[in-house]
């Protein structure tokens, strides 16, 4: 009995494989449970404490413990316990971010977000540091980690329409898209991030051009109106489209992070690269209304440049107001011509303007011209005058100066001053008196003209006697002829005369005639049978017949 | 009533030589070790077999898996509007008690912490007392015995409602309830401190000189 009592009961077990158990359970959690990271944010909107996910590729890896206030109220710390499995995520390079439900131009994300409520989005880093403080992002990253794709960096001038999904078109297929943009304000620069989806990453090349494909292009050629545009959606959520000019078929394909510069459209993007501009400086002494920043810079007839500036000048010494125009000009555009003066005297920093020196030298001037005489818009020229002054570039201003001439408009008001000047010289009294003579020598021509009559008169009046005889037969025959004519009146024609009476009274005799006849045609309609019977006796008047009734 | 307070003079079945069926009741005599009731055929026994040793095990495992049962959370759940979330014992009384409900967390303190927490704590008291054969308040002991066998079943209402729960709460991507581990562990303590509750032998509350197990 003894040895019964002292044995251990089998029931034992059962703590111990409690014990087992329990600890299994708990040693479980505590290793599933990952590292607790604390993420910064400007506000806590959306997130919950104990109920927040935190989502890697919306899977669910952990879950916000506690948001609280930062000491100094500027942020919001948010606690984070992340999971065991992603206890990886946990590096330097990993960026957070609040995802809530957002409505742009290119579509609307985060829609899942209006139920469930925000959560925290993770991009995972891949750094090896590790590192429990993050600052969140305000805005969902423009491109993941690890999202396949060829990402570039377009400089531009201006964003245009364009935002974070923009579409990126080549032979107008969408092939991308922009990923975010940014303002440099320290160099005033914008970059804008595209990123070019695969498989199509192979079709920018080095030599690729982009431009801004937002809204459309009216042009109005001399082949009648072309309307471009990419697509309708790039007419209201902007777009950037690339080509490769023809040229450059055999450019390597580009590398990631490459720079391109954005062109405000296909044409400007398309021509052959300006290269860096040389600016110049010109000053006129005219007005130059209607010369605008922008306004082209041709060189016999091609553009080589634009306008930058107009601004006024004062000159202390003349106290005139001259107008001062500075403008880019880009010597790659001269082309062949440049080539050759380069190939001539090699290339340096300051080949350029000494090139553009040279032309000076021959005689290159600037002037200011009309290109449109609707609009009033001019352009600066820079074209070869032959009579110009002697001058020189001058090289000592910073942009060079180029010596001007008068604008062609500005030209013509000298022109007519000169005409008024002449006009003004012309002898008007003597043009007078010259008159005068003339018209005293024309008086003299009057007396011969008298003189002419008179002997006319003269010849005439010769004439006379035989004229007065033969008007004297003429009126002869005109009375006998007015007798004749006399006679036939009072035989034919007058009231009494035999023809005229004869012939009245045959009319009357022939109007009787008729009348009979109708009272006859009358009576017999009445009394046809009277053809046969003869008249009937006239009836008594005080009885009427019967039929009178 | 004033048997109790001195048993020695009170004759005993033991002292007798018989045995209680605790299955129905009919008292036979002691014949061997392996004894069973001639009528039911139950095992019959003057103490049950290792009463003290079974119940402290049974107290032990209760008291580690009451560790896990009360950190780990019980019930998932995942609905459209909250997400995913998991709770325990302790969180559940403690938003239950935020959102006003404090009736509600009342209950659910009483039936999941307060009984579990009393019931180990009892037996210990009652497994202690027992093996010191301690003549200490042996009236009151039983009635804390007799508690703990009505009270100890309330402590499954948790694992009820998350059953029900889990059964009744489907609603496919809008919202599900999934039991989770703590839950498992909470459903051991409930089971074992019943367990030992019933291993324990009342009747050491009384102890007999005979009696040395």
């Amino acid at each position: 009995m003894r040895g019964k009592r002292m044995r251990l009961s089998l029931a034992w077990l059962v703590p111990i494989a409690a014990l087992v158990v329990g600890t299994v359970l708990i040693v479980r959690t505590v290793m599933q449970a990952g590292p607790d990271i604390t993420i910064t944010f400007r506000n806590a909107e959306g997130l919950e404490a104990g109920r927040t996910e935190v989502r890697f590729k919306e899977v669910v890896v952990g879950k916000v413990t506690k948001v609280a206030l930062s000491p100094d109220r500027e942020r919001v710390l948010v606690s984070v316990k992340l999971d065991k499995s992603v206890e990886n995520l946990a590096v330097d390079d990993t960026r957070f971010w609040v995802v809530r439900p957002r409505v742009g131009m290119a579509g609307i994300s985060g829609l899942g977000t209006l139920f469930s409520g925000s959560y925290i989005g993770v991009d995972a880093g891949v750094a090896d540091e590790q590192r429990l403080h993050f600052t969140g992002l305000e805005t969902p990253p423009f491109v993941l980690r690890g999202e396949p794709g060829l990402s570039l960096v377009l400089e531009a001038k201006n964003l245009g329409s364009l935002d974070v999904g923009s579409p990126v078109y080549y032979r107008r297929t969408r092939v991308g898209r922009v990923v975010g943009y940014t303002l440099d304000p320290a160099r005033d620069s914008l970059a804008v991030q595209v990123l070019i989806e695969p498989p199509n990453e192979r079709l920018v090349t080095t030599a690729s051009r982009f431009w801004n494909a937002s809204g459309f292009d009216f042009t109005l050629t001399a082949s009648g109106l072309t309307v471009d545009t990419e697509s309708v959606a790039s007419i209201l959520v902007g777009g950037v489209a690339f080509a490769s000019p023809a040229d450059a078929a055999s450019a390597p394909v580009a590398a990631a992070g490459q720079r391109f510069e954005l062109f405000a459209s296909s044409k400007t993007a398309l021509a052959p690269p300006d290269g860096p501009p040389l600016r110049i400086r010109m000053v006129f002494e005219q007005t130059q209304r209607g010369l605008v920043p922008g306004a082209p810079v041709d060189m016999l007839g091609v553009e080589i440049g634009n306008v930058r500036s107009v601004a006024l000048l004062h000159v202390a010494t003349t106290d005139k107001f001259p107008v001062e125009v500075i403008a880019d000009i880009y010597p790659l555009r001269l082309g062949s011509v440049r080539r050759q003066f380069l190939a001539a005297q090699g290339a340096t920093e300051k080949t350029d303007a000494l090139f553009l020196k040279r032309g000076v030298d021959n005689g290159l001037r600037a002037q200011v011209r009309t290109g449109n005489l609707l609009t009033g818009q001019l352009y600066v020229a820079l074209d070869f005058i032959p009579k110009a002054a002697k001058a020189t570039l001058d090289m000592h201003t910073d942009p060079p100066t180029v010596p001007t001439v008068r604008g062609t408009l500005s030209d013509l008001q000298p022109q007519l001053a000169e005409i008024v000047a002449r006009l003004g010289k012309v002898k008007f009294d003597e043009i007078g008196s010259g008159l005068q003579d003339t018209l005293r020598s024309a008086g003299a021509a009057g007396n011969s003209l008298q003189e002419t009559l008179a002997s006319a008169n003269a010849a005439i009046r010769q004439l006379t006697p035989d004229a007065q005889r033969a008007l004297a037969d003429v009126q002869k025959t005109l009375t006998s002829v007015q007798g004749t004519l006399a006679a036939l009146d009072r035989n034919v024609v007058g009231g009494d005369a035999l023809v005229q009476r004869n012939v009245n009274q045959a009319l009357l005799e022939m109007q009787r005639a008729a009348q009979a006849l109708r009272v006859l045609a009358d009576y017999l309609q009445l009394h046809p049978e009277s053809l046969l019977r003869g008249k009937p006796a006239d009836a008594d008047p005080a009885k009427p017949a019967e039929g009178a009734r | 009533m004033n048997l109790v307070s001195s048993t020695s003079a009170v004759p005993t079945a033991r002292s007798r030589g018989l045995l209680g069926c605790e299955c129905c009741g009919l008292v036979s005599e002691a014949a061997a070790d392996a004894a069973r009731c001639p009528r039911c055929g139950f095992a019959l026994h003057q103490r049950k077999p290792q009463s003290l040793q079974r119940t402290a095990a049974y107290l032990m495992a209760a008291v580690v898996l009451y560790v896990p049962a009360n950190t780990l959370p019980i019930m998932a759940t995942a609905s459209v509007i909250a997400g995913h979330e998991s709770h325990t014992i302790l969180g559940g009384i403690l938003e239950l008690w935020h959102t006003g409900s404090w009736d509600l967390a009342l209950i659910v303190f009483i039936a999941s912490i307060a009984v579990p927490i009393l019931k180990i704590a009892a037996l210990a008291l009652l497994v202690v007392t027992a093996q010191r054969k301690s003549r200490w308040r042996q009236a009151e002991r039983a009635s804390l015995y007799r508690l703990i066998e009505t009270v100890g079943h309330w402590s499954m209402l948790d694992v009820f409602v998350v059953v029900l729960l889990v059964g009744m709460v489907r609603f496919g991507a809008f919202a599900s309830v999934e039991p989770a581990a703590g839950l498992l562990a909470f459903g051991a303590v409930v089971v074992l401190t019943m367990l030992a509750s019933a291993s324990f032998d009342p009747r050491l509350i009384w102890p007999d000189p005979a009696d040395d197990d």
